[in-house]
């Protein structure tokens, strides 16, 4: 046995410097206008030796690692309880929900200004991640192309604005609306198709969307993209240094107060917040009502939802159709963020994040995808010194999560209803 | 539960703790901002090479107005999203001088951002001709324009007199917007455009798009985007047998065209600023970079050099900090730079800035043609 | 005539990427086939085969070496021999502990590892597009009366020998060998496999081999091909290939070679006869359409839904 662990740790050590001595030990440098080979230097030789040794080392005594590493007090010491009474864990949950809401209000005051426009490109990926989590976690439709509807809503409010100068509250709503309404053209005729080939034509979907807006040039500005989208007012109240329609006033200018740039970041970020809360709390309702059920019985047993006599296509559709529509709701906030909106920015590297953010929050569970959206987008840039390695790490950590804690961050647990007793 | 509360309160106390540090405001703050990473990186080393230069040896001569300048670096990754951040991170760090972007999409919305905030930004790099149509009062650019790029180019093929000619672009802000420039060129000479058509940015197969042109029997091929996509065509092409001249923008004359074409590289024509570190006046600068082991050729090395030096010049000509009364100093005065004498119009951008056909060759070199 | 030329010569170009895209196909169809994943960092272990064969050819030129048949080879084994060990630690590091849990799972875990693959290879080797030699030059020209000239290189002939004989082999081993016969009684049923006593880790990680061998030789021809590559043109091919793998009907092998050149002609002759800005579209959409109409593929076994 021991002479085979032997073997096998050789075996480890071997393919692993074989996978890293390559590409890692010499560097094709264009010199002049060859390409040359030149080694590495002996640093990261002795690294990659290194880490074949600790390979060997680890795979030859995995078996007394694992022991050790079982015998460590647990990390975390509340591991072993018993899972919280449901009634307990719903309650606490909307109140830790409504303590974030509340902590969120009074967080743009006190903090820098660069603080807040990230958090309001947090708000707009919680409002994507809980769309795609009405897709993916409670449908269990896998969706790679929702940055479709996220598109579809910022180039909305870009076009209308550009060709009928709509202010930002009439562009939500129509921008959400028609998002829904692609989603549930698009949802029609795939969504009878089964897992992984839904994945696939999905993100088919995504990528022709985003040709077609960067090819349509006379439309949509093609790679151009489309500037000048103005930004949210209040009650006709415009926020920037000079007034850009007419007609409204500047806000500064109503309230006697100095002009300051943190005023408009501040009003979207907290436009940003009401619909956040708004998307969680229509979810939620969703969530209980038997449309919410039908997804979940859906998602775990087609077949016998449907000899239940839930439609398959008219509860699939509505999920993707929900789902779609608030991705339309943050496209809109995005496109009014940004100012200039271009194809670029619906890549789908774009979908794949979204979809990290709700699997790592757990699917289902919406406290644990806000957390997740939190997590994914605060900590590239905190990283910024790390810059070089950020996506390394990131597709590590997405690898190893899933190894180690699959479930997610906070794992949805079945909303069920105990029956009193009779007493 | 009260784990994920520890979690929540640590995240936000994290983030708080983190994102609230500010640079103290001290000396002249220069902010530099685009790609240290991200596929577009290797430009971005040029412009942060030629800024970083022009701060050393600003400071080694007394700096501005006996004040030192800082360089802050910023990573946009030359994604538009990411841009808006980093511009309002520049705000937050009261940062009131900007060199960058670099790609044009970034610089958009970034100078929105800018404008409004009363941070003055002048762009090494984006050439998009929408930049400076704004109106903006605080933009300026020390490149020139798609638009004065496309009729050089335009203007030497209709004077080859061309059977046919075909304008090809790579569906980017950049490439179609100076292929654009070049079809009208060439439209309102009243030369035959054959075919005006995209291709994908990415992409590795033209063997398509070759087969095309030659059934077209076009004799320029006009290609608007960078090297990595105009080599392989010009490689691609060679093989089948194509017998057409080229010529792109400045974008792709840079040596890695020839690793990738090879021998098909030779002949190419290439619409470039005039080679700035070839000129006798900058010898010493380019010693400099020398011999800091840099290479000053780069296209955008010595714009951005130029752009900091115009705004330490335009200081001391208004002899204010104050971002408007530099930018209004700018527009009125007439600066020495590396890249030659500069005045700006009223939008921001430079009264001339000259553009001169070359001919690449399979060595890496180029030769101007009159 | 000229017309006729002209659409074989679309016809040509278009059945060379496809055939190099059903190399790649195979990799994403056998495994999908055992395992029911999709391998999203199949594309990036085609990117480092093509990786490890650039900087073996250098190093063996600049060694001296000039036997180009001799290059060629050794290129081609150093390829397949880094990219199988990358596909066979991909498999162990990143599949294997998540197999069998929800379908989301692997494949969540499989875009994080392509991810993680093209930054590697980015921080190695450095974003820029790198030149590949091109070490087969030459070809056939046909031509008519007319100014056009049909032209079938050497390059693409060796393409097309290379993928079939590959795809000969494959088959041959598939159906012959020990291994082969294995590897179909796993994808029937995994559990009744392991039950008959087969070492289904085994025959898993031979799939992850196989197909990554394959990927590096599609790495090599398509990098000559082309001529240049750089670390985030695995990605776009391996969609390219998945595609062509769903096409055909995930799980066949006929199937990934069908769906490659359906795949690689529909985009020649888009770009051929509309225009190259919606090669993209039509591919995806000729998906939509084929998937559509028949669900499971062209080539794919109908799947029979349990009651």
């Amino acid at each position: 046995m021991a002479a085979n662990n032997y073997r096998h740790a050789l075996f480890c050590a071997i393919v692993t410097l074989i996978i890293s001595f390559p590409i890692l030990g010499f560097n094709l440098e264009a010199k002049g206008v060859n390409i040359e080979l030149t080694g590495a230097k002996t640093s990261t030789i002795v690294a990659v030796i290194l880490a074949a040794v600790a390979v060997f080392v680890f795979q030859a005594y995995r078996d007394s690692f694992m022991g050790l590493l079982g015998k460590l007090p647990k990390l975390n010491p509340l591991a072993g309880r018993e899972p919280m009474e449901q009634s307990k864990r719903v309650k606490l949950e909307s109140w830790v929900l409504t303590g974030i809401v509340v902590l969120a209000l009074f967080w743009p005051f006190v903090v820098s200004r660069g603080s807040v426009d990230l958090a309001t490109l947090v708000l707009i990926y919680i409002m994507l991640a809980l769309g795609l989590n009405v897709v993916v976690g409670l449908a269990g439709l896998l969706d790679l192309g929702y940055v479709a509807f996220y598109a579809v809503g910022a180039y909305t409010f870009a076009l209308l604005s550009q060709y009928t100068g709509i202010s930002f509250w009439m562009a939500l709503p129509i921008g959400a609306l028609l998002a829904g309404l692609t989603g549930m053209i698009l949802g029609f005729p795939v969504l009878r198709l089964r897992g992984d080939y839904l994945a696939i034509v999905t993100l088919g979907f995504g990528e022709i969307i985003r040709i077609l807006l960067n090819n349509w040039t006379t439309l949509t500005g093609g790679p151009n993209g489309i500037g000048g989208i103005p930004e949210p007012t209040l009650f006709g109240m415009e926020f920037g240094r000079r007034i850009k329609e007419e007609g409204n006033t500047s806000f500064h200018e109503t309230f006697g107060i100095a002009y300051s740039g943190e005023h408009k970041v501040i009003f979207l970020y907290l436009i940003a917040l009401v619909l956040a809360v708004i998307t969680a709390l229509i979810i939620r309702r969703f969530m209980r009502m038997p449309v919410g059920r039908a997804w979940e019985a859906l998602r775990e047993d087609e077949i016998a939802a449907r000899s239940l006599g839930l439609s398959r296509t008219a509860v699939k559709l509505s999920a993707f159709t929900i789902g779609a529509f608030f991705a339309g709701f943050a496209g809109t906030v995005f496109a009014s963020k940004q100012g200039f909106i271009s194809p670029e920015s619906f890549v789908f590297l774009e979908s794949a994040i979204i979809l990290a953010i709700v699997v790592l929050g757990g699917m289902g569970s919406q406290l644990g995808v806000i957390l997740a959206a939190i997590a994914v987008t605060i900590l590239p840039e905190l990283a910024r010194e790390f810059s070089e390695y950020r996506m390394l790490i990131f597709g590590a950590a997405m690898v190893l999560m899933m190894v180690w804690r699959p479930q997610g961050l906070l794992p949805m647990r079945r909303i069920h209803i105990t029956l009193n007793k009779q007493g | 539960m009260t784990t994920s509360l520890k979690k929540i309160v640590t995240a936000i106390s994290t983030s708080v703790a983190l994102m609230g540090v500010g640079h103290a405001a001290a000396d002249i703050q220069i902010g530099i901002a685009g790609p240290m990473t991200g596929p577009v990186a290797q430009y971005g080393d040029m412009q942060f090479s030629g800024a970083r230069m022009a701060i050393q040896q600003i400071n080694a001569n007394g700096g501005v107005m006996g004040e030192k300048l800082v360089a802050v670096e910023y990573d946009d990754v030359c994604d538009p999203k990411q841009a808006v951040t980093v511009a309002n991170r520049l705000v937050n760090d009261g940062v009131q001088y900007v060199i960058g972007h670099l790609c044009s999409s970034s610089t958009q919305p970034a100078s929105d951002i800018y404008e409004d905030e009363g941070i003055l930004m002048v762009t090494p790099a984006s050439t998009s001709p929408e930049i400076t149509e704004r109106g903006y009062e605080l933009v300026f650019r020390t490149i020139g324009l798609d638009s004065m790029q496309g009729p050089v180019a335009g203007n030497y093929i209709a004077s080859q007199n061309p059977k046919r000619v075909a304008v090809v672009h790579d569906k980017q802000q950049y490439g179609e917007g100076i292929a654009t420039a070049v079809r009208d060129t060439l439209k309102d000479k009243g030369v035959e455009i054959a075919m005006f058509e995209g291709v994908t940015a990415g992409d590795k197969d033209f063997s398509s798009l070759v087969t095309k042109l030659k059934q077209a029997d076009v004799d320029y091929v006009y290609f608007g985007g960078y090297h990595p996509e105009l080599g392989l065509i010009l490689r691609q092409a060679r093989q089948a047998d194509l017998d057409a001249k080229f010529m792109g923008p400045e974008g792709v004359g840079n040596k890695d065209i020839n690793t990738i074409a090879g021998e098909a590289s030779e002949g190419l024509l290439v619409t470039l600023p005039p080679s700035f570190d070839q000129k006798a006046e900058n010898k010493s600068l380019v010693k400099a970079f020398e011999d800091k082991g840099e290479d000053p050729s780069g296209p955008f090395v010595l714009t951005s050099y130029a752009a900091v030096q115009l705004i330490a010049q335009g200081i001391e000509a208004a002899d204010s900090k104050d971002p408007f009364d530099v930018a209004a100093a700018l527009r009125s005065g007439s600066f020495e730079t590396p890249i030659g004498n500069v005045q700006y119009d009223k939008a921001g951008d430079m009264k001339s800035f000259e553009f001169v056909v070359y001919e690449w060759h399979s060595d890496g070199s180029k030769t101007p043609i009159n | 005539m000229q017309d006729l030329l002209y659409f074989s010569q679309q016809l040509i170009n278009g059945l060379t990427i496809g055939s190099a895209y059903a190399l790649i196909a195979i990799g994403y169809t056998m495994v999908y086939g055992i395992i029911g994943m999709i391998n999203f960092a199949h594309g990036e272990i085609y990117m480092i085969g093509a990786y490890t064969a650039l900087i073996a050819i250098t190093g063996l030129t600049a060694l001296g070496l000039a036997w180009l048949p001799l290059i060629l080879i050794v290129a081609l084994l150093c390829a397949m021999i880094v990219s199988s060990s990358m596909g066979w630690a991909v498999e162990r590091v990143a599949y294997r502990p998540v197999r069998g849990r929800h379908r989301l799972i692997p494949l969540i875990s499989a875009i994080g590892m392509s991810i993680f693959l093209q930054n590697y290879v980015h921080l190695a080797q450095g974003s820029r597009n790198i030149g590949f030699p091109a070490l087969i030059e030459g070809g056939f020209n046909f031509s008519a009366d007319g100014a056009f000239e049909m032209s079938l290189s050497y390059m693409q002939i060796t393409i097309f020998v290379t993928t079939l004989v590959c795809m000969t082999a494959l088959s041959l081993f598939i159906s012959r060998s020990r291994t082969g016969r294995a590897c179909r009684a796993v994808s029937q049923d995994l559990g009744m496999a392991s039950l008959l006593g087969i070492d289904t880790n085994r025959i898993i990680s031979a799939t992850f081999i196989i197909g990554a061998s394959l990927a590096a030789v599609a790495g090599l021809l398509l990098g000559m091909y082309y001529g240049s590559i750089d670390p985030l043109f695995g990605f776009i091919a391996g969609l390219k290939a998945f595609t062509a793998a769903v096409l055909g009907g995930i799980g066949s092998i006929p199937g990934a070679m069908l769906g490659g050149l359906i795949l690689g002609v529909s985009e020649s002759m888009t770009s051929g006869y509309l225009s190259g800005e919606y090669k993209d579209v039509v591919s995806f959409g000729l998906l939509i359409l084929i998937l559509l109409f028949k669900p499971t593929g062209l080539l794919g076994k109908p799947e029979v839904e349990k009651i």
